[in-house]
């Protein structure tokens, strides 16, 4: 079953993916986007006679984006996915960790790291990385999608089939496959 | 006579065959990941290659050096077994700009996307009696050394038989003539001897056994045999508890690198240690160990094992000791490490068996908490005036990941005593509140803006006795919005909000988020009368800082054996223990603490721009004095008080505040920009009131969020662009910005 999830990721996750076309002006990993605060930022409030909103009076930072991975965690992903195809899920594991210590706010990373957990049989942290995804995703449908995708995985390795069905029909209306 | 020789023969050839040097675990800090777009100057890339000892070149000769070509540095990588990977010598170029790393690329022009430094050895766990060394093979050992140590020590070593009765003689006609030590009588096997039985009694009968068992060695092992076992044996300093043996370990001990990287003037010194690692120690004596520096390579040159022009060149160098020992320096990390392993291996196993342990150690982040400790705390002390010395502790960690950082156990920091981050258990105070507030957020009942009561209590206890709690001011504040009474932490209004959600409710989230012990449900919990170390409390606020998911803190990432096979893992594992909507819109309260609270006074030290979030705790009479907070990247908790729990007479945020403060500002750590979970909305209110109000109607306002359907009720004669719920209204706005951006 493992190999088969490892297959699967190889065709459907992040590295191996077309690389998504962005918007113009779309923020790279990193980078606050154009318009997007930073929603911890507090500004004074504005005289009264200031043009220029407060970064608070601009929209919301869920503005529709698109998580990346940038080229170290790129090649760390690509060398992880061998070491799962061949079985060594701890090693994995441990190039994974290595790729969040430089992510780690990444939603695909932790999804990716939630694959290798289930694949050697450790449904729980599946389930968890993969909500832990879902958060760090907010904004991005198609990487909460992932995240729900994972979880319904995990749900179903544990039998927990009409909560695994739930949480597909959430990945679905994010971003139908 | 015979049958004592006999005896003497087996006993010292049993110890000698039998001899496993006992070799304590390695402990190594996380190795630095580098690449492309990492912020870090050249400057700072420099800095972390002197750290791993290497050594600035023109050419790159050996593993071990590098060479700066503007703004290139190539680096000759040594050798290195990380805990997942072994990896050759390789050669390495990094171009690094003023905003940090722009390329990696190896010995053959081609690019490499992420390669990490070796690991920084940190330490190691030895035995009670101390003994700690780094066993080398005779690979690893430069030429020079046997020859100088055969030069100086023991010039008959090739031909004796174990002693030399010509040297002993002559030995003590010099030293008496020239009344100091010039030549030692003892041959290398005899100090091997004795060292062996740590024997340092000065008899004629000891010398005899020795005489004795020395000649029985040189009978039965080769000479080859007997000098790497000297090497590998010998005591070479004192470092606290810990005898540093061997030149393995005491090239570490002395230079920072490995003993195959030392030069002409670095071997002689090591040599000029063996006579009196206490006498000739080039830490505390720097003129004598020079002098007798100078001695070896004067006899060097005379022998002929080297060149007379390279002995005076290496007699021009400096010492080149680093200027504080590498490893047991981080005594508080160390504990850490220690108990964790203490639940899968015996001491022995650590002692003993030449496990390699590696750690998340930033010896940056550490280096950088000890020192902002260790300033402020200075500096309070010259204010306060008192007879006992201010005491401190802290933990950094990086919040995502569960990954320990840095651990600072107390003051001094090289002193490997009372362990304060790991064992101080001290009262919590306003550390808990958030705690109240997220648990009241959770109840669905409040929100940033709901108005609270911070009106004065009374309360009977079981016991009879009353409980009249008060705010820090004496004062009674009236009715307050929540974001307000977390911002000041005010106790009246948060014991009020405690007692109506309930206490069990407020124990239960401190233990999801932690708290090993179920905390004592009494009506003081709500302000803080837990007791908890800083670990702990760093515990309970990292699933702060990752959003509500708690993570087991760690400072072991795993262990291999000497061997190169990996024994144990500890992996990141992540488990969600409050709704990420409480957490973050608890989070946004806590930025408003940094903002307008009490943990306004970080600003000052802090970054321009930089987003934290944090909390200030102040324990009943001022005994214990808190800061827990968080940025993007990283968290840190600061304990500050007296070890005699006397009362310090400041709060969290004049003492603990600005070490934390410290800390976040030398971290080069990223704001706290969760985004916003979907749901909730970013609304203002009147900071005093709780009232809505837009733009321009209020001279004190505060952005909080809020579940999208809560209705907040707006201040009177505040004009909003229109009266629907506050999502309709930031959507609006919306609208209105990005068709402003068409213009």
């Amino acid at each position: 079953m493992s190999a088969w999830l490892i297959a699967a990721c190889l065709s459907g996750c992040v590295v191996s993916r077309p690389e998504p076309t962005l918007p113009p002006g779309a923020p790279l990993p990193g980078e606050t986007p154009p318009g997007e605060t930073p929603p911890g930022s507090t500004q004074p409030a504005p005289g009264p006679g200031e043009a220029q909103p407060p970064p608070s009076e601009r929209p919301p930072a869920q503005g529709p984006r698109q998580f990346r991975l940038g080229p170290a965690a790129t090649a760390l992903v690509t060398q992880a996915h061998a070491q799962a195809g061949s079985g060594e899920f701890g090693q994995a594991a441990v190039t994974l960790e290595r790729a969040l210590r430089i992510e780690p706010d990444n939603p695909l990373l932790w999804i990716e790291l939630g694959r290798v957990r289930l694949g050697e049989g450790n449904a729980a942290q599946a389930d968890a990385m993969g909500r832990k995804a879902v958060a760090l995703a907010t904004g991005d449908p198609s990487a909460q999608a992932a995240g729900w995708r994972l979880i319904a995985d995990s749900l179903r390795a544990r039998g927990r089939d009409p909560e695994a069905a739930d949480a597909e029909q959430r990945a679905g209306t994010l971003s139908p496959h | 006579m015979a049958l004592y020789v006999l005896y003497l023969d087996l006993l010292v050839t049993h110890q000698f065959e039998g001899r496993r040097w006992t070799l304590p675990a390695q402990v190594y800090a996380a190795p630095l990941e580098l690449y492309a777009g990492l912020a870090l100057s050249p400057a700072e890339l420099e800095g972390e290659l002197q750290r791993l000892g290497y050594r600035r070149t023109t050419a790159l000769d050996r593993p071990g050096t590098y060479r700066v070509q503007g703004e290139r540095i190539d680096v000759a990588l040594r050798p290195v077994r990380f805990a997942d990977e072994t990896r050759t010598a390789t050669l390495l170029s990094v171009v690094a700009g003023p905003k940090g790393l722009e390329s990696l690329r190896d010995g053959a022009g081609q690019e490499v996307p992420v390669l990490r430094l070796e690991p920084l050895l940190i330490g190691s766990i030895f035995p009670i009696h101390g003994e700690d060394r780094i066993v080398v093979t005779p690979q690893e050992v430069p030429a020079l050394l046997p020859a100088a140590l055969k030069a100086v020590e023991d010039r008959k070593f090739d031909s004796h038989h174990g002693v030399d009765p010509v040297a002993m003689l002559r030995a003590l006609w010099v030293n008496v003539r020239a009344r100091q030590i010039e030549q030692g009588g003892s041959t290398l096997t005899q100090q091997l001897v004795r060292s062996y039985f740590l024997s340092t009694r000065q008899t004629f009968t000891r010398k005899i056994r020795e005489a004795i068992m020395a000649m029985a060695l040189d009978a039965h092992f080769t000479k080859a045999d007997l000098m790497n076992a000297y090497i590998n044996e010998i005591f070479l300093g004192q470092d606290g508890d810990r005898a540093i043996h061997g030149f393995g370990l005491a090239s570490q001990f002395y230079f920072g690198k490995p003993l195959a990287e030392l030069d002409l003037s670095e071997v002689a010194l090591l040599v000029a240690v063996v006579r009196g690692p206490s006498y000739y120690d080039p830490r505390r004596h720097a003129e004598r160990s020079r002098a007798r520096r100078d001695l070896v390579l004067k006899v060097m040159a005379e022998q002929g094992i080297v060149k007379a022009e390279d002995a005076s060149a290496a007699a021009r160098r400096p010492l080149g000791v680093t200027s504080r020992p590498a490893g047991a320096y981080y005594p508080a990390y160390l504990d850490f490490v220690r108990r964790t392993l203490r639940r899968d291996y015996h001491d022995q196993d650590l002692t003993e068996a030449g496990l390699k342990i590696y750690t998340s150690l930033d010896p940056r982040a550490q280096e950088q908490a000890e020192h902002a400790l260790e300033r402020e705390l200075a500096r309070l002390d010259r204010q306060h005036k008192r007879p006992e010395p201010l005491e401190g502790a802290l933990v950094v960690t990086t919040p995502q990941s569960g990954d320990v950082i840095a651990i600072v156990g107390g003051r001094n920091v090289g002193y490997d005593g009372f362990d304060r981050a790991l064992d101080a258990h001290r009262s919590m105070g306003s550390l808990v509140k958030p705690f109240v507030y997220l648990t009241a957020l959770e109840s669905g009942r409040y929100n940033a803006a709901t108005v609270v009561q911070d009106a004065p209590i009374d309360l009977k206890l079981a016991n009879g006795r009353h409980w009249q709690p008060e705010n820090f001011t004496h004062e009674v504040y009236g009715p307050v919005p929540v974001v307000r009474a977390l911002a000041e932490s005010l106790n009246l209004a948060t014991v009020g909000v405690g007692l109506d959600v309930g206490l069990p409710k407020v124990a239960d989230t401190l233990q999801r988020f932690g708290l090993p012990q179920p905390p004592l449900q009494v009506p003081a919990m709500l302000l803080g009368a837990v007791e908890v170390t800083p670990l702990e409390a760093a515990q309970l606020f990292n699933g702060l800082a990752s959003g509500g998911f708690h993570n087991p803190l760690r400072a072991v990432r795993a262990v291999i054996s000497a061997d190169g096979k990996p024994l144990k893992a500890f992996p990141l594992e992540v488990s969600q223990v409050a709704s990420p909507e409480a957490v973050y819109q608890l989070d946004r309260m806590l930025v408003e603490v940094m903002e307008r609270g009490t943990g306004r006074g970080a600003r000052a030290v802090l970054p321009a721009g930089l987003t934290v979030a944090g909390k200030s705790g102040t324990s009943s009479d001022f005994r214990d004095s808190w800061f827990a907070g968080f940025s993007g990247s990283h968290l840190a908790v600061v304990w500050v008080g007296y070890d005699s729990d006397e009362p310090t007479g400041f709060t969290g945020s004049a003492g603990a505040l600005p070490v934390w403060a410290h800390i976040m500002a030398g971290l080069n750590t990223s704001s706290w920009e969760a985004p916003m979970p979907e749901g909730l909305a970013e609304m203002h209110i009147e900071f005093p009131t709780g009232l809505r109000v837009a733009p321009g109607c209020s001279d004190d306002m505060v952005a909080v969020v809020v579940p999208g359907d809560a209705s907040i009720p707006a201040k009177p004669g505040c004009s909003f662009p229109d009266n629907g719920n506050p999502v309709t209204t930031i959507l609006n706005r919306a609208e209105q910005w990005l068709r402003g951006l068409g213009h």
